[in-house]
Parts: structure tokens; sequence; C-alpha cells
């Protein structure tokens, strides 16, 4: 479904993916983990197209989106949680759940809806300031504004920065409950088990490359993974 | 005496509002002081006359004075609004990514060039208004209002809450905001910011476009300078308010023209255009924000 072929995104002067090679396919849940600054959050940013790769190319569905605007991919059905969540904090929350359907793709109601069965919490601050929220509902609310456009690939940057391990949880009990309503999801995670055990199939990026991967619970048996990312 | 300067206040204040929402709008989109903005209230005004010119040459303003106006208005605000926005595509988005001084040194020249374009194609030389509506008006007690200073207020105030209305409420002015709030994200859930930040442009030089005219009505007398003075206040009236702020600019610029009214009758009117930043400063003082600003307004 989406493919990236040797990609080379510079940040300023900084080399930020040295060749970076991976896919996802329909329907999968895969994860990138990592060190900070290993290139993670620049590869999501690179397939929304807010960055724009030096060299290399980014299929989805057979078509290259490489140099494709950011309002584009969206409309293409790539949706974006970014890191530190990024709502909108004077919009209320149901604002920002209707710009996240800004671009009409699927039917706005029908999509605020299922966003509240999701997260009923949304609901009930709906007419609430985007920043006045706690991190754990700026996280759904985030997630939720994703799904306003109804993806057909999610990309999720570090959905459990910060939060309770309760709030984590939760968080990713729902990400599992997206992707078996078919949305197909690509995850970057510094929570590497949490990740592992919800992916399909995960990539290890260091400096900048894919140095590892394989199925999840395989890189969770890794030696490697273990003593880098897992802290044993 | 004191009512009467509130009515003059008021109009010319509301005016100073119209243009210093130009400058707040862009300023909260882009972060970007634009310098130009005054010089397209300066050919709002130009073209004002222009037009005007042009409908009674065809015998349209004998025959029905509102329509000439009115299609001068129109006609005004279209060439205004296509100025604004080729500013913006040609002198400030090739610099979108550059250091933030370029585009502010880009935005002088346009101001500096826009001047002398006019100068060069008008003459030096004041150019008159025509007297249209002469003095007439009503008295109200002891308070005279022209009839003229009733429409440049309504307008006005029309136009502000038609502004607030459509960045409340559409789609395109949710997109506005959230663009000023966040344009990275903006973009991520399918928001064109190009197509935003040129639709800021034009309805900031619209309004613009609408003051210039309003103000060459009122006063009578235009030349290539009075978007330079007319901007400085404006833009001085859009930092009282807390640029970025709508309601700011429109507080802002009312504030402003009262001020001047009332200090230009009461103390000196010699003074009368350093009222204005005396205010400025004692404002930035007491709350650097602006009246309606954010605290945290480091930027530029």
């Amino acid at each position: 479904m989406l493919e990236l072929i040797d990609i080379h995104t510079f940040y300023g002067p900084v080399e930020a993916l040295r060749g970076v090679t991976f896919e996802v396919r329909q329907g999968e849940v895969v994860c990138l983990i990592g060190n900070n600054g290993a290139g993670k959050s620049t590869a999501l940013m690179t397939i929304s197209g807010i960055m724009r790769p030096a060299a290399g190319d980014i299929f989805f569905e057979g078509i290259s989106i490489k140099g494709v605007s950011p309002h584009r991919i969206l409309r293409m059905g790539i949706s974006q949680v970014p890191e530190g969540r990024r709502i909108f904090p004077k919009l209320t929350v149901r604002e920002n759940l209707e710009m996240g359907a800004y671009s009409g793709r699927g039917n706005a109601a029908s999509l605020l809806e299922k966003v509240y069965t999701l997260f009923p919490v949304l609901k009930e601050r709906h007419k609430q300031a985007g920043g006045t929220l706690s991190g754990g509902e700026q996280q759904m609310l985030a997630i939720g504004r994703a799904l306003m456009s109804s993806p057909k690939l999610l990309l999720l940057d570090e959905p459990s920065l910060g939060l309770a391990p309760i709030v984590t949880s939760k968080i990713f009990r729902t990400i599992r409950e997206i992707n078996r309503e078919g949305v197909t999801v690509l995850l970057v995670e510094q929570n590497a088990r949490a990740a592992l055990k919800l992916s399909e199939r995960g990539y290890v990026l260091e400096n900048g490359s894919v140095s590892l991967h394989g199925r999840g619970e395989d890189l969770l048996n890794n030696e490697l993974v273990r003593k880098a990312y897992l802290g044993e | 005496m004191f009512l009467q300067q509130v009515i003059n206040g008021l109009t010319i204040g509301s005016v100073y509002a119209l243009i210093a929402l130009g400058y707040s709008m862009v300023y909260g989109i882009l972060e970007l002081i634009n310098f130009a903005h005054g010089e397209i209230y300066m050919l709002g005004a130009y073209l004002g006359i222009i037009f005007l010119a042009f409908f009674t040459a065809i015998g349209l303003t004998a025959y029905n004075l509102p329509l000439a106006l009115f299609l001068t208005l129109i006609l005004s605000v279209v060439f205004c609004a296509s100025y604004g926005f080729t500013i913006e595509k040609v002198a400030y988005k090739p610099l979108r990514n550059a250091p933030r001084l370029s585009p502010l040194i880009s935005a002088i020249g346009v101001s500096i060039f826009l001047q002398n374009y006019v100068m060069l194609t008008q003459g030096a030389t004041d150019k008159v208004f025509p007297h249209l509506f002469g003095a007439s008006g009503f008295q109200f007690v002891s308070v005279r209002m022209t009839y003229l200073q009733l429409v440049i207020i309504l307008t006005s105030v029309v136009l502000m809450v038609a502004l607030r209305l459509f960045v409340r409420n559409t789609k395109m002015g949710k997109a506005m905001r959230a663009v000023a709030q966040d344009k990275t994200m903006a973009s991520l859930v399918g928001v064109n910011v190009d197509t935003v930040i040129s639709v800021t442009f034009i309805i900031g030089s619209g309004l613009a476009a609408v003051a210039g005219l309003m103000v060459a009505m009122y006063y009578g007398l235009v030349n290539y300078f009075i978007g330079y003075i007319a901007g400085i206040k404006a833009f001085t009236a859009a930092v009282l308010g807390g640029i970025g702020s709508i309601r700011g600019a429109v507080f802002g610029g009312i504030l402003l023209g009262l001020v001047e009214s009332l200090g230009g009758s009461y103390i000196s009117s010699e003074y009368k255009d350093a009222y204005a930043f005396i205010i400025l400063i004692i404002v930035l003082l007491v709350k650097p924000g602006g009246l309606f600003g954010r605290a945290e307004l480091e930027k530029v």
C-alpha cells in the first residue's frame, strides 16, 4: 500500500533520512522504532508531504506521492497524528474535529458520531477550547481529528508520549480497534515494547536508515532490540 | 462639543479599524507586518476617483448617484484585492521560508514602489474627490452628523460584523483560524495553506479599498502619500488592540480615532498625530501584547 524506496530527506543541512526503504501493506499495523533523532518523525513528515525528499521515491497505492503537496496527500487517504498532537488550541474540540473533515472525504456527520463513540469524553467537551484538554484527551482529539478524513492509512507519531500508563493502554487498544475496522496503521513509538506487541511488522531506524526489520514478535525476542530498545 | 468630537472620532476610527484589520489578519497568519497595506488603501482612494470620473463621464453619476457609487466601490475593491493577491504572490511567497527580516524589507520595497508608481502616473499634486453629498446631514440635539459620516460608520460596522461571521462560521474562516494557529497541522488536515493566505490578502485589501474610498469622499483630497500616515496609524491601532486579533484591530482603530479627535479638540490639534503614539507607548508598557493580544508576543 505504501512504499518508501531509498528516501533521503534533509532537515536543514542535516541528512535526517539516509536511504530509508520500507513498506506497509494493506490492513497491517507496522511500527517504526528507534532512538531520538533516528529519523522516525522525519519519515512520517516526508510521507505526508510536509518535508520533501531530496532523493528516492514514495508510492501510495502504486502512485508516486513524492513532492505532492500535503493537502493532496491527505485527500488520497493518508492522515497523520503528528508528534506533540498539535491540537488547534483556540478552536473548540468540535471545531478541531471539523477541521479534520476539511477535505470532505467521507460523511462528516457520521464520522463525527463514530469519533464520539470511540472517545465519549470528546463529546462531553465539544465546546471546550482544544488547548484546555489534558494530555490524554488531546491525544484522543488528535486521533479523532485524523479519523475525520476517513483515512486508508493512519500515521501515528508517538501517541503515548507523556501519557500515564493507563491512558497509554487505552490509546493502544483504540489503535487496534481502528485497525480492525480496516484502517492501515503506521506507528512511530519510543515505547517499543507496546508498539511491537501491537504490530504485525516492525522496522528499526538507526541514524536515518533501517537497520533491522521483521515480524513484531520476532523483534521483541531479538537480542539487539532487547538490549537497545527494550532496556533489558 | 464632546459628543460632536465623539462622532468625528468614531468616523475616522472606523476607517482606521478597517485598515487595521488587514494588518492584523496578515500578521495573524504570516507573522508579517505588511507595510504595503497602507498603499492598498491609497490605491483604493485613487481608483475611487478614477472609476467615479468614468461613471460621471458616461453620465451615470448624474442619472443614478447611488448606483454609480456602488459600482465605484465594487470596482475599487476588486482592483485592490487583485493588487493584494499579486503582491503576496510576487513579493512575499518566494520569501516564505527566508529569514524573518527578508519579507519585511520586501514589504517596505513594495510600499515605496507603489507610492512612486502612483506619483508618476497620477502626479504629485493633490487630486480632488468630487463633493457629492455637500455637508448635508442631520441635527440631533447639539450634535451634527453628516450623512457621509453615517454611511462611513454603518459601512464599517457591516463589514466588521460580516468579517467576524465569516471567520467564525464558514469553512474558509475556520481554515484561516487553523492556519493562524498551526500552519503545518492545517496542511496535515488538508488545508491548502497557499489558498488561505491568498484569501487573507484579498479580504484585507478589499477592506482597505473601502476605507480608501470612504476617506477620499470624507476629506475630498487624495495624494500618493496618504497611505503612509494612515498605514502607520492603522498599524498602531492593530498593535494597540493586540496584533493578530480581529476584535483588537476594531477596538484599537476606534480608540485611536476617538483619542485623536478628542485630544485634537481639548488639548491641541497640532499634536493630533502624536496622540496615537503616546497611547501606544502607554498600552505597550502596561500590556505588551496589546489590549486583546496574546501575552507571548515575541515575534518580529
